[in-house]
């Protein structure tokens, strides 16, 4: 086994699947690596939304699962960048409709393929989810400095067995854990047990690029874009700090820098 | 809390109770001390009767059972439930909220319950447990109960059989059940439907979220009627024009609007301590709640635009922090 087939799941929804799958795919690619982008959200599909490629889908993974296309007849080739794949999911069908073992087919056959293989998870811990883990070698665990997805995160690691699990911690807003409103990165860490991957700061950049489906790491120049190209890189197995929003606020800085107010 | 581990006991000591809202509002208007309780009868030798407390059947207005549900995770389904909770109980309706996330509980942290939690509705449906035992009330508001998802188990192994039953023995003791629906389409969302006269959908203006939602209504059932409540406005990024408008979102779901909810980051404040926004004094986001529940109540209040209203405070905010001129230097 190579290890190159990572699950991005979270347990509980919304706290960022999709948009990390996304942007680190666009960041991997930016590395020169081959990336397939999976999306096991059969029924409730949205990476093709969010990298906006919905208009260019054929075939689909239950497709391909069930043996009715060949991998490069269902994968869509990103355009805008070399590289980048996507596998999108089956919107009319149940996640029923797929075993598990298919699904981890269907995983290690990308696997062969390509140098990375991100399969977007469904929120939750049923069906869905156990098919996107199926075919899973390591795992990124998604989550937010907030009770509840801290909790679910919890619980999701424990059901991921003896995987590799590492955090993305998104949405943190340096001035809330600066005043003590939102836990920090090192207690969310802290209380999950996992290493660290990732931090990703709330942004409302973050909404527009999604729902224009231009992913905010196509663009170098982004605030967010750096963020990922991190997180690719120690996905990589390069030995560098995940970039740390310290106390002082990472954007307070920057601002600082490049406006010199404050 | 001693109080809190004997809810039969009360029943069966005050005069009459008629359904268990009744005993709560009885429970609500006197000291709940349970000192005061044994005194007036001593309680029995034996240990206290497992027999469940029959509730008279069929009072005429029976309570309304409504889902809460989204497709799409993180829009806020378990903070509405939550906060829709307390609102009507404010207006002196009873009310329990019900988890439907079998295995993902939430709704627990979110009311700042999780550790007065014993028994949950799978323990009720396997009858390892009555009714009454499972349900847990609110910190503050007497007529508001919990009824907890089971933490550790499958969201398959409840029957859809099971959820109606429960949930219509709950509608003949409450005048409101919100079940709050787990994220996606499989079997914990039917099985959070199936019970339920009414749906509510929650969405956020983003294209992902309203495509979710606008699966999640092909999926209900045909006569159920469905309502939309739009969460996490921010009438600064409508303006500027990157994020749907409210009427953008109404464009492609064409669902009965109940509510639009700026976005606030009070919430993640009140959500991380336990407390109801709705009780946030001045909260734009609590408001709006409080305005959704006096609708659902067949009141005529009328939906404010919010981007029409002078936002002062985003404004500043927006100029101090996001601007996108300020940002690229």
């Amino acid at each position: 086994m190579r290890g190159n087939i990572f699950v991005i799941t979270s347990g509980k929804g919304g706290v960022g699947k999709t948009t990390t799958t996304a942007n680190l795919g666009v960041a991997l690619a930016r590395l020169g690596k081959q990336v397939a982008l999976v999306d096991a959200d059969i029924g409730l599909r949205n990476l093709d939304l969010v990298l906006g490629l919905e208009k260019r889908i054929v075939y689909d993974v239950v497709d391909l699962a069930e043996g009715r296309c060949q991998p490069r007849q269902a994968l869509i080739k990103d355009k805008r960048i070399n590289g980048l794949f996507l596998m999108p999911a089956a919107q009319t069908k149940d996640k029923e409709s797929v075993s598990e073992t298919q699904m981890a087919r269907v995983a290690h056959s990308l696997g062969a393929d390509f140098d990375v293989v991100l399969i977007d998870c469904p929120a939750g811990i049923e069906h869905g989810f156990r098919n996107a883990v199926a075919g899973a070698d390591e795992a990124i665990v998604v989550t937010m400095p907030e009770v509840s997805a801290i909790r679910d995160a919890d619980r999701v690691i424990g059901m991921l067995g003896s995987r590799r699990a590492r955090l993305v911690v998104n949405r943190v807003r340096p001035d809330m854990v600066r005043t003590g409103d939102m836990l920090s990165v090192d207690d969310v860490a802290e209380i999950l047990g996992r290493e660290v991957l990732g931090v990703v700061p709330d942004d409302e950049e973050i909404i527009d690029t999604t729902n224009r489906g231009q992913p905010v790491s196509l663009d170098p120049s982004r605030r967010l874009s750096a963020m990922y190209a991190i997180m690719a890189r120690r996905l990589m197995g390069e030995d560098i700090k995940p970039l740390e929003i310290d106390a002082d606020g990472l954007w307070t800085k920057l601002r600082r820098i490049m406006v010199g107010q404050r | 809390m001693s109080n809190e581990v004997r809810p039969q006991e009360e029943l069966i000591a005050l005069p009459a109770p008629k359904t268990i809202g009744d005993a709560l509002a009885a429970a609500a208007a006197q000291p709940p001390e349970p000192v005061a309780v044994a005194a007036v009868e001593p309680p029995p030798a034996e240990p206290a009767p497992k027999k469940r407390v029959r509730m008279p059947r069929a009072t005429e207005a029976k309570g309304r059972a409504i889902v809460i549900t989204s497709g799409k995770g993180g829009v806020g389904k378990t903070t509405v439930t939550a906060n829709l909770g307390a609102a009507l109980a404010d207006a002196g309706k009873r009310v329990v909220v019900f988890d439907a996330d079998v295995g993902l509980r939430n709704l627990d942290v979110v009311m700042g319950l999780e550790n007065r939690v014993r028994m949950h509705a799978l323990d009720v449906i396997e009858e390892r447990c009555e009714l009454d035992e499972a349900l847990v009330r609110d910190r503050v508001r007497r007529s508001l109960l919990l009824l907890p998802a089971a933490q550790n188990r499958d969201k398959d192994e409840i029957e859809p059989e099971d959820m109606t039953d429960l949930v219509s023995e709950l509608t003949e003791q409450f005048d409101f059940v919100l079940i709050d629906c787990p994220a996606g389409i499989e079997q914990g969302f039917r099985n959070a439907v199936v019970g339920a006269q009414e749906a509510i959908i929650v969405t956020t203006p983003e294209v992902s979220a309203v495509r979710d939602a606008d699966r999640v209504a092909g999926l209900l059932p045909n006569d159920m009627p469905a309502r939309l409540i739009i969460n996490r406005l921010r009438p600064a990024l409508v303006k500027k024009g990157t994020m749907m408008s409210v009427d953008d979102v109404l464009e492609v779901l064409r669902l009965e609007l109940v509510g639009v909810i700026p976005d606030d980051r009070e919430v993640i404040v009140a959500t991380n301590r336990g407390n109801p926004v709705v009780d946030m004094p001045g909260s734009a986001t609590g408001q709006a709640l409080r305005r959704i529940a006096a609708r659902l109540l067949g009141e005529n209040v009328p939906i404010p635009d919010l981007t029409q209203r002078k936002d002062w405070f985003s404004n500043v905010l927006s100029k101090l922090n996001f601007s996108r001129a300020d940002a690229k230097g």
